[in-house]
């Protein structure tokens, strides 16, 4: 009787042993998880170099433009492409954004040279004074 | 597209560009501007300058003229005059503003000594409508056109006669930025003004034939055909800098006042004639 009641409370204890070691268990596996997605979120830039490389280059389009914009020489399109490299990079396509930004990047670095180049322009010569 | 650039490569290739720096006063670039198209169309009075393509295109000039005939601008001009007459909210109308009104158009654009700026019609209607308590008006499309319309329309025959003060330095240094901005050279195909509606005016660019810059400003606002209605000056800049691939200015902002400021004293003397028609 009494071997009885002790082998009924071992087995109690020994549930609720284990039950405390499956919430141990579960909790260390939901931190771990947590843990994980998390690691995965912030080292996701770094994992694919490209999409860092891509807002890189849109930032420096952004600024060719401005400069450019700055001597009144700004390009029609260069904004489009700059807004539609920011879109592409958005959807995660970083090889569209990066090809975007290139050639907004030329636009405004050309825009900017050919206002330079007429600096001190005055009259053409085909008006005779 | 394809052919826009075929078309202005050529035009590029027609003509070099040698460019002096050489300073020169108003007087002597409307000169030099003037003198340019009296030897480039021999034919072709001063007068008939204020026509645009139409004063060197004798076939498009027929089709012009009958056009003219029942003038698809004139809803606008009665629109205008309305507009003109209907009071503010506040019961003061356009008059109060300008007392000579409305055929005023030969007064503008002028160097405003206290603003420190050149003043445009467009511009000072709506700092007219402002001063009273209404809304401005959008300054390329809608109902601004239909009050330059009947101003323009009042104002026929009177001539073109900008000033540039002596007694403020700021205001040749705003015609000086205008005329740069008229040469320089813009956008991804790299063109200027100059280079369609002087260099190369009377040449052909796809189906246009490009308009001599002389008389560009007497006839504003214009009908469009393309456009199915009457615009403003300043949409006209935008439409010209957005077909080089050059990123248009803002409407009567600096660039495009200075602009006009310029472009308008280059047809000194030539009487005004607006509301217009073009294709
Ligand atoms: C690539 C050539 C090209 C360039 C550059 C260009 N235009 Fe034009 N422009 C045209 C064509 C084509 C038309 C329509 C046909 C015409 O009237 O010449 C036109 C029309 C105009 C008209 C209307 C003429 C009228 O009779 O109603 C004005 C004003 C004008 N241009 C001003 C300018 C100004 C100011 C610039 C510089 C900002 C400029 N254009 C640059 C090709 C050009």
């Amino acid at each position: 009787m009494i071997s009885n009641l002790m082998k009924a409370k071992n087995r109690e204890f020994f549930r609720m042993q284990i039950k405390s070691m499956l919430k141990i268990v579960s909790l260390a596996l939901l931190l771990g998880f947590g843990l994980a997605t998390q690691a995965e979120q912030t080292a996701a830039p770094a994992a694919d170099p490209k999409i860092a490389k891509a807002q890189q280059m849109i930032d420096d389009a952004d600024k060719a433009r401005k400069k450019a914009a700055s001597v009144e020489s700004e390009w029609r399109d260069t904004g489009k492409m700059i807004k539609m490299a920011k879109e592409a990079l958005k959807k995660g396509d970083s090889v569209k954004a990066m090809q975007l930004a290139a050639k907004a990047h030329k636009q405004g670095v050309l825009g900017y040279q050919q206002a330079m180049a007429q600096k001190d322009q005055g009259t053409p010569s085909y008006l005779k004074y | 597209m394809k052919k826009i650039i075929q078309s202005l490569a050529l035009l590029a290739l027609s003509g070099s560009i040698a460019i002096s720096a050489q300073a020169t006063t108003p007087e002597e670039d409307l000169a030099a501007f003037q003198n340019f198209f009296k030897n480039r169309f021999p034919g072709v009075p001063m007068e008939e300058y204020t026509n645009g393509v139409y004063s060197i295109d004798p076939i498009g000039r027929e089709n012009w003229e009958a056009i003219e005939e029942f003038p698809p601008y004139e809803p606008f001009i009665d629109e205008g005059q309305s507009m003109w007459e209907t009071p503010f909210a506040n019961g003061k109308t356009y008059k109060d503003c300008f007392p000579d009104g409305p055929s005023i158009k030969g007064k503008f654009p002028y160097w405003d000594k206290q603003q420190g700026m050149v003043i445009t019609l467009p511009l000072a209607i709506n700092q007219c409508r402002e001063a009273n308590g209404e809304k401005p008006l959008k300054y390329k499309k809608g109902p601004i056109n239909n009050i330059l319309s009947y101003i323009a329309y009042e104002s026929r025959g009177q001539a073109t006669n900008v000033v540039v003060p002596e007694d403020d330095p700021k205001a040749l240094e705003a015609y000086e930025a205008g005329k740069k901005f008229y040469y320089t050279r813009r956008g991804q195909l790299n063109f200027s003004c100059a280079n369609c509606h002087l260099q190369n005016a009377g040449m052909k660019i796809r189906s246009d034939i490009l308009s001599p810059a002389l008389g560009h400003t007497t006839h504003f606002p214009v009908y469009r055909s393309k456009w199915g209605t009457v615009g403003t000056l300043h949409r006209r800049f935008t439409g010209c800098n957005k077909q080089v691939r050059a990123k248009p200015f803002k409407a009567h902002g600096e660039q495009y006042r200075n602009l006009e400021y310029f472009l308008t004293y280059m047809s000194n003397g030539l009487p005004l004639n607006g509301p217009g028609a073009r294709k």
